[in-house]
């Protein structure tokens, strides 16, 4: 019995294939189409993907915790007496103060994101060297003052091929000089492409923050599992200072990255729609000959549920192809021309970009995904049709 | 939060069910108007090629729901990186009341839109069609509940806010005492074993009998005792087998068996409990319309296939289920 059935449904699928080849120009041209439609979809799904994951990654070795004095619902420069406030609660590890801000370069019309730190306050400080391509990070106890370590970018922007000393201009325009003693290797682009890190006196200098001053303080916590107890008992102990937590953030960019990727699958689905209009169309045209065809097999002893048997095979080879046609196409896209497509509206809009090596990683969910919004909406839309088609009657269609 | 493409996926697969579901409802009235079996006129013919499309239209809708059950929990899983304190996908289904009843509907809704399908098979096997008012009486039944899962999906969705704290998976299944919040507590792992190996057994026995000899008590006691099982199941997966798979005695959750971490290990289990159940539950059922015209052979042979098919998978569900649990056991221990 269950025998008998397996043979009947591959001979049926047999028949679903020629019948698909002896309409190789119409089944070729909705395929191409609706390849075109996933890989879409599929491209738009697997950036954003990749892009969480990467944030995901890189914000590992955040601060736990970062603490920022807002006024009038603005950030400014928060004190350094405050950290010392914190000395009280239990679980913090250590709090190191950090000056960050942006640097507009008026000559190449680009900002460079400028980072003061005491490297050897940080808690990770000395495995900071890993990251660098060429020269060294300071060691604990170096007061060297007037180095830089830069970004590859930079390098590219301020021309530094053969030489190792720039400036950069202070408020009042005067400049202030630096000399590289590194380089970041490429493997960090999406952190460090635009990034100038330097000495938390010379940030100082070069933004003319007042002494005692930073821009925001960095709160390592010991275990992971207390941040959030932490961070409410430094809210309590310093209001009116917003505190960031790690966690926090993380959901930000997932939130984020959802809502472009929910963004742009709405504009996409004006495709699908067109799309799903045009399989019903051409599901539904039935020539005289697929008439004459029909009703042929309806003399010879076929049943209406095997002709919708026929156009279920053609529907699902039809869309198989094309998601494996389309998925491809998506993952080259992404993999070898890193979504060049679509990074516009995933990514900001700065001018110094990092050159992204995006991996999306795609679990069985996913693909399950990518089939929902593509395959179902047009096996719906080609079954009513198919139905028209089978129970076309043999007379009518042989007679005229 | 609808912008997300979890959550469009889903109102997009959830709208197209309701758009073939009420195709099918509309032949569904007209059969139940019009139809007259002993009749040759146009109209008859036309209802009888309707046939074919109402019940394609809800296999359809079958397959259909069982993906967005799938995708349902994929997507709660999603939503939980971004719902402030869930941890996994137990805390985004309880970010709001919506989240819990609208997986359940999905659930039962696999199981009633199977129960169509078999209706339809026995039906078509005989000439005289003899099922086909009950059928289409169903057919509108159905109806209602695919509004109701398609209503509590888009309040589940709406009702998503980022930032909503929830309690994690540790908390709801945990073994905290006194905890308000915990959804399964107080059962000892012994004696839960216990049952569910007993279930087996019983299920096991019973089965048996029935394919010695169909007796109408005996099939009744099956049906429920497939019921009391299926119930009995999630609630050993959620509480004892799923910390065994996860090696870790305090995540005891139900859903994240099915990630790929645990290598999609919670597909294996749900998709031979839940057809085991269908078939399980479904033999006694189809014996109700033994008695109609030309039915008694169909569904003689339909109901030793069910218990027999019922039987293999759930002896297939009793082995994984049993697996990490006697592999803990014997090697005493991961690695």
């Amino acid at each position: 019995m269950a025998r008998h059935n397996l043979e009947k449904q591959l001979n049926i699928l047999e028949y679903a294939l020629s019948s698909l080849w002896r309409h190789r120009l119409k089944s070729l041209s909705v395929l191409l189409v609706f390849g075109a439609v996933i890989f879409l979809l599929a491209s738009f799904q697997m950036v954003t993907q990749a892009l969480s994951d990467k944030a995901k990654q890189v914000l590992v070795h955040t601060p736990e915790i970062t603490l920022q004095k807002m006024s009038a619902g603005r950030q400014e420069a928060i004190p350094l007496a405050y950290g010392d406030k914190l000395a009280g609660i239990f679980g913090i590890r250590r709090v190191v103060p950090r000056i960050w801000g942006y640097y507009f370069d008026e000559v190449r019309l680009a900002n460079y994101t400028v980072m003061g730190l005491e490297v050897a306050e940080m808690p990770e400080g000395a495995r900071l060297d890993t990251t660098l391509a060429k020269g060294t990070m300071p060691r604990p106890g170096d007061d060297a003052q007037g180095w830089a370590v830069i970004g590859y970018s930079i390098t590219n922007a301020l021309d530094l091929a053969g030489r190792d000393t720039f400036s950069l201009f202070r408020p009042d325009l005067s400049l202030k000089p630096f000399v590289v003693r590194g380089e970041f290797s490429r493997d960090t682009d999406i952190l460090t492409n635009d990034l100038i890190v330097m000495n938390l006196a010379d940030a100082r200098d070069l933004f003319a923050i007042p002494a005692g001053l930073v821009t925001d303080l960095c709160v390592y916590v010991a275990n992971p599992t207390e941040i959030e107890t932490i961070a409410k008992k430094i809210s309590e102990t310093l209001p009116g200072v917003r505190v960031l937590t790690r966690p926090q953030i993380q959901k930000t960019y997932q939130v984020v990255f959802g809502w472009r990727s929910g963004f742009g699958s709405i504009c996409l689905l004006s495709a699908l729609a067109a799309f799903v209009i045009l399989a019903w169309d051409k599901a539904s045209g039935l020539s005289p000959e697929e008439r004459r065809e029909i009703a042929i097999l309806k003399i010879l002893g076929w049943e209406t549920s095997d002709i919708l048997a026929v156009r279920f095979w053609e529907s699902v080879i039809v869309s198989g192809l094309a998601c494996l046609v389309g998925m491809t196409a998506a993952y080259i896209h992404v993999v070898y021309y890193a979504a060049s497509l679509f990074r516009p509206v995933l990514m900001g809009w700065s001018v110094l970009r990092p050159n992204l090596h995006l991996l999306p990683r795609l679990a069985a969910g996913d693909i399950l995904l990518i089939l929902a919004f593509t395959v179902l909406p047009y096996l719906a839309a080609t079954v009513i049709p198919a139905w028209r088609s089978a129970t076309v009657p043999a007379d009518s269609a042989l007679g005229g | 939060m609808f912008l997300n493409p979890w959550s469009l996926a889903l109102t997009l697969c959830s709208l197209v069910v309701l758009v073939l579901g009420t195709v099918a409802a509309k032949t569904a009235v007209r059969v139940l108007r019009f139809w007259e079996p002993g009749s040759d006129s146009n109209q008859q013919i036309r209802l009888e090629n309707e046939i074919w499309l109402s019940s394609t239209l809800v296999a359809y809708g079958l397959g259909f729901q069982i993906i967005t059950l799938i995708l349902f929990v994929l997507a709660a899983d999603e939503f939980c990186q971004v719902i402030v304190g869930a941890m996994c996908a137990t805390g985004a289904l309880l970010a709001n009341p919506y989240g819990m009843p609208a997986l359940l509907v999905k659930l039962f809704g696999v199981f009633f839109y199977g129960f169509w399908i078999l209706l339809h098979q026995l039906d078509i096997r005989s000439e005289h069609y003899p099922l086909v008012r009950i059928k289409y009486l169903a057919l509108l039944l159905l109806l209602p509940l695919l509004v109701l899962d398609v209503t509590l999906q888009t309040l589940y969705i709406a009702g998503i806010k980022p930032d909503i704290i929830t309690s994690c998976c540790a908390v709801v299944f945990g073994e905290s005492t006194g905890g308000s919040t915990n959804l399964i507590v107080g059962y000892s792992q012994q004696g839960l074993l216990l049952a569910f190996a007993g279930s087996i057994v019983g299920l096991v026995i019973v089965g048996w009998g029935l394919l010695r000899r169909w007796q109408a008590w005996l099939a009744g006691l099956y049906a429920a005792g497939w019921l009391w099982f299926f119930v009995l199941s999630l609630v050993v997966i959620t509480t004892v087998v799923s910390s065994y798979v996860y090696a870790m005695p305090y995540h005891k959750c139900p859903f994240c068996i099915l990630k790929p971490e645990y290598y999609y290990f919670g597909f294996a289990l749900y998709g031979t409990l839940v057809p085991a159940t269908f078939f399980g539950i479904s033999a006694p059922i189809a014996g109700l319309v033994r008695g109609r015209a030309g039915l008694g052979g169909v569904v003689a042979r339909y109901q030793r296939l069910a218990v027999q098919l019922s039987l293999i998978l759930l002896v297939i569900f009793s082995g994984l289920s049993f697996y990490h649990y006697l592999k803990y056991l014997i090697s005493g221990g991961e690695g």
